[in-house]
């Protein structure tokens, strides 16, 4: 692609370096919104208020370095909404893996009717827009609550009916991500296992299972990410800071205080984006094929 | 243990796997599916296993109906090509795995692994994984897993073309003599004819999901009952020739245009006065000599032992070996001699032997 | 003898139909979870959607009994006043996010990251990822700050120096910051597919056309576009269908606003007359006749995928027929 490197005329010097710098000029002002929130929200952070990337301390000079942003941490509210977003993530983590595995695992590897009708019903699930469901599924869950036994734990405004609305939506997306990995695995080891006279059960949790370890990887962190970062599904389904996760008690902050106190809702949101940041550096390469991945699935 | 498939039958739609497969495995008997690839003879197999379900058809294991039956209660082992060992587990646990599932006790499991393990020379290596093993070692897991649970029918799905050439060849004497002290059933498939035929007892060649023939090594060389027998077996393959036979004078003529054989009565009779047949004749079955049919040389092929070469004969042509030490050109003159006792005829349009049919 | 007439004898039975139930039920074991999960929240919501929205169910009347009221919701959806404004609004928000952002931007930054060198195209690829990844309220904190009114603004700071007037960015352009703030999450998914389908484009091609003197352009032209116009068709198609559906950046954004319906698209309307009234009043089921239209929308659309993109050729035929 790299067309200016073989052009056979006179190189021109000027033309020659503007196109070699253009790509990366380009570039480098494309991100600079992202970078420059970025930069913000670490900045305020730690001062008493910004104007623009500056921080402005009580005089109206530039400075005023402060950790006052950080005193939320004290509240106990926040661990309770911390442990709200967690539990979240895990039960995603935990639910998706574990029932898209399965699901997955039977659509790629085993012939029974009905196999076919559901493979294409994940396909089109897979496209659908889940969030235009969100009207309906509040009366699912408000039917849920009615239910003894199950109501307490997975109905309305509780964190396990948030969960399982959110394992259920990413369900289509996750199969068909685990059926890719499914379908790249040999044959014959399975068959091996059969002879050796494992059932379809046992092969799947002590054969299959080990194998696939990256992609349960891959599919784990998207669920931990879009689980921690929840914020619609928790804010419709839920009434309060008691099942609130994260997101939903920033966007509380926000609204309920007046004026608002950007630099100490900033920390929440530094508190909140430290997982996301770990993933971020350290998988970069899964993070990249998993957010590709849902298009076409698997590898 | 005794193997029969009845009419076994293997269909995807209209995809034809395996079709109308008859063929009885006596016990303690080393079979052998040969075929070019895609001719159904793994179908076959992976049915015997268990894998796949006939479309038609019954697969009896001592008389015994076997259609129904599980793959890990048909007391089987097989050997995979890719050998399909367990990544994760190490040695011990891949052979031990069948005997796991079955509950054996763990210090009976421990000696009967490291008892399998000490027969296929693989003792030392229990505790590696399956990667850090040649393809050899990995090959002799294989066949260790498939062992261990003392099977009464062994599959191999082609089991040494992974294997480098001379690595291929003493696995093939191990497997061999392993089957004939052990005495147990088996089932090779394979595409490679020379393996086919060096350890087998008897032969089946497919073709197309349609079984050929199934014969010992013998008969498949010397009498082939199908035109696709008599190319497929043999290396380098058969000659073939379209030919007219007649009798004249008492002696049985095949001719063509640069070509008049003498052939030998017993053999010629069957193939006269049906007009045009094939007639077959293996490369070791024509010498140069002084006298014969004249041709032309068109291709020399050095093969080490012998020079492969290519004569034209009209606008035939056929395969001759040679001694390298006569030096033999492109386009020199040569004659060549037909061994007739040994020549085959088959019929153009059914492919089937007119000799041994 | 016996033995062979036993084995004739079962054989003769039809295959066990025990078996093949068997098979099915194991295979459903597996699928059970799954298959109950996309029951409750997949098929049983497109039904109660469809009924509620034939009633009047709304917060004031939730404990009487169901009163059907045909397809009043639809024809009162059409006659709102702000129908057209909303209609309107959706379709300037879906044409300019994708244009701009989900395929051109994508396109063009997929065409640079792999025009320089591998490493820093991976790097800025990364760095476009960030606002996907990015917790949806953080992410819009961000940009509020970024837009915001003097003397707190990024855009005032940056830009005032150049003589551009210090305002309320936010408010003064509602519509460019909606458009930026889903362009940026929804460019890096077309970002990705198209670079990774333009690094799969055989380099003979791409030495062959600069042998025979193909400018970067024409390079671009008539050998990059044409080998990745499925990924251009796939995202363009799949990012239309999510952005029609998507509000959550605008919710979270402008709620619609500034004033009235300023930035208000249609999924966001279902949204907020169903679930999120300001006084608290929930019409079910006149937001869910508008949510509706969008299921209808949803559903035909992912069909047409399925058939276009031909997914169903992906799926093989197990190679075990037992269980």
């Amino acid at each position: 692609m790299a067309a200016t490197t073989f052009e056979t005329g006179t190189p021109v010097g000027v033309r020659r370096l503007l196109g070699r710098a253009l790509p990366y000029v380009v570039l480098v002002v494309s991100i600079s919104p992202i970078v420059l929130g970025y930069a913000w929200l670490v900045i305020a952070t730690f001062s008493y208020r910004t104007e623009g990337l500056f921080p402005i301390d009580a005089e109206g000079n530039i400075g005023g370095w402060t950790l006052r942003n950080w005193e939320f941490l004290t509240d106990p509210a926040i661990w309770r909404v911390t442990l709200n977003s967690f539990v979240l993530a895990v039960g995603m983590v935990v639910g998706v893996g574990f029932v898209s595995s399965m699901a997955a695992y039977s659509l790629s590897r085993m012939n029974f009717s009905g196999r076919k009708g559901f493979l294409s019903l994940t396909l089109i699930l897979h496209a659908f827009p889940s969030v235009t469901l969100l009207i309906a599924i509040f009366f699912v869950l408000n039917f849920l609550s009615k239910i003894p036994g199950i109501g307490s734990g997975f109905g309305y405004n509780t964190v396990g009916g948030v969960a399982l609305v959110m394992i259920s939506l990413d369900l289509p997306l996750g199969i068909w991500l685990m059926k890719g990995f499914f379908d790249n695995l040999s044959w014959d080891m399975e068959r091996a296992a059969l002879i050796d006279g494992a059932s379809r059960f046992r092969v799947w949790w002590e054969i299959i299972i080990p194998l696939i370890k990256p992609g349960l990887a891959a599919l784990a962190i998207f669920n931990f990410l879009s689980g921690w970062s929840a914020f619609l599904i928790p804010f419709t389904f839920t009434v309060g800071t008691r099942v609130a996760n994260l997101p939903v008690y920033m966007r509380q902050l926000i609204s309920d205080t007046a004026p608002t106190n950007w630099n100490m809702i900033a920390a929440v949101g530094m508190f909140q984006l430290i997982p996301v940041l770990i993933f971020f550096v350290f998988t970069q390469e899964m993070l990249l094929s998993v957010y590709a991945g849902g298009a076409k699935g698997g590898t | 243990m005794k193997v029969e498939l009845e009419n076994l039958t293997k269909r995807w739609g209209n995809v034809v796997g395996a079709d109308s497969m008859n063929l009885d495995i006596q016990d303690a008997e080393f079979a052998a599916f040969l075929g070019p690839s895609g001719c159904g003879k793994t179908t076959t197999l992976l049915m015997v296993a268990g894998i796949y379900k006939p479309t038609e058809g019954h697969i009896r294991f001592d008389g015994q109906v076997v259609n129904q039956v599980a793959p890990k209660d048909r007391h089987i082992g097989m050997v995979f090509q890719s050998y399909a060992l367990y990544p994760h587990m190490s040695v011990f646990q891949n052979i031990s795995y069948p005997l796991k599932l079955k509950k054996v006790p763990k210090d009976e499991m421990q000696k009967r692994a490291q008892r399998v393990a000490d027969m296929m020379g693989i003792g030392h290596l229990m505790e590696r994984k399956p990667a850090q093993l040649s393809g050899g070692q990995q090959q002799r897991v294989a066949l260790g897993r498939a062992l261990v649970k003392e099977p009464q029918l062994l599959l191999f799905d082609e089991p040494l073309s992974n294997l480098d050439a001379r690595l291929r060849l003493s696995m093939r004497g191990e497997i061999k003599r392993l089957q004939m002290e052990l005495g147990i059933t088996s089932i090779y498939v394979t595409h490679d004819q020379v393996e086919a035929m060096t350890m087998a007892d008897r032969v089946a060649v497919m073709k197309d999901g349609k079984l050929q023939t199934y014969a010992s090594p013998d008969e498949l060389y010397d009498r082939p009952s199908t035109l696709f027998i008599g190319g497929f077996v043999g290396n380098p393959p058969m000659n073939l020739l379209k030919v007219e036979v007649s009798r004249e004078n008492g002696d049985f003529h095949a001719r063509r245009e640069g070509l008049d054989l003498v052939v030998p009565p017993d053999r010629g009779e069957k193939a006269a006065g049906k007009g045009k047949v094939i007639l077959g004749i293996r490369p070791e079955d024509l010498t140069l000599a002084e006298r014969g049919t004249g041709g032309e040389i068109y291709v020399v092929e050095p093969l080490g032992r012998d020079d492969l070469i290519n004569v034209r004969i009209g606008e035939a042509s056929v395969h001759v070996l040679a001694d390298p030490a006569l030096g033999l050109r492109i386009g020199q003159s040569v004659r060549l001699e037909f061994n007739t006792r040994k020549v085959q005829f088959f019929d153009p349009a059914t492919e089937q032997s007119l000799l041994w049919a | 003898m016996a033995e062979a007439v036993m084995g004739r004898e079962v054989a003769r039975r039809p295959p066990s139909r025990w078996v093949q139930l068997k098979a099915t039920l194991g295979a459903w074991g597996f699928m059970s979870p799954a298959a109950v999960l996309v029951l409750v929240f997949f098929f049983l919501p497109v039904i109660i959607l469809f009924v509620i929205s034939l009633t009047d169910l709304s917060s004031s009347n939730f404990s009487d009994p169901l009163t059907f009221v045909a397809l009043d919701n639809y024809l009162r959806l059409f006659r709102d006043r702000f129908f057209p404004k909303i209609l309107g609004n959706t379709l300037f928000y879906v044409a300019l996010t994708l244009s701009c952002f989900n395929v051109g931007m994508a396109l063009v930054l997929a065409l640079l990251t792999t025009h320089i060198s591998r490493r820093v195209g991976f790097f800025f690829r990364l760095i476009w990822l960030l606002p996907r990844i990015t917790p949806s309220v953080i992410y819009i904190l961000m940009w509020r700050r970024i837009a915001h009114q003097p003397p707190f603004g990024l855009i005032n700071q940056l830009l005032g120096p150049f003589g551009v007037e210090p305002q309320y960015w936010l408010f003064e352009h509602p519509w460019l910051f909606v458009i930026m703030v889903n362009g940026f999450v929804g460019a890096s998914f077309g970002l990705i597919l198209f670079s990774s389908a333009i690094e799969a484009i055989p380099k003979d091609l791409i030495t062959a056309a600069k042998v025979d003197g193909a400018s970067t352009w024409q390079i671009i032209r008539d050998i990059t576009l044409p080998q990745i116009r499925w990924p251009l068709l796939f995202v363009t198609t799949y990012q239309t269908l999510s952005l029609l559906t998507s509000f959550e950046y605008i919710l979270l954004l402008t709620e619609g606003g500034p004033g009235l319906y300023t930035t208000e698209v249609w999924a966001l309307t279902a949204y907020k007359r169903a679930l999120k009234t300001y006084f608290g009043h929930n019409q079910w089921g006149y937001g869910a006749a508008w949510g509706f239209v969008l299921v209808i929308i949803g559903i035909a659309m992912s069909i047409i995928y399925l058939r276009v993109f031909r997914f169903g050729e992906l799926v093989q035929e197990p190679k075990i027929d037992v269980l």
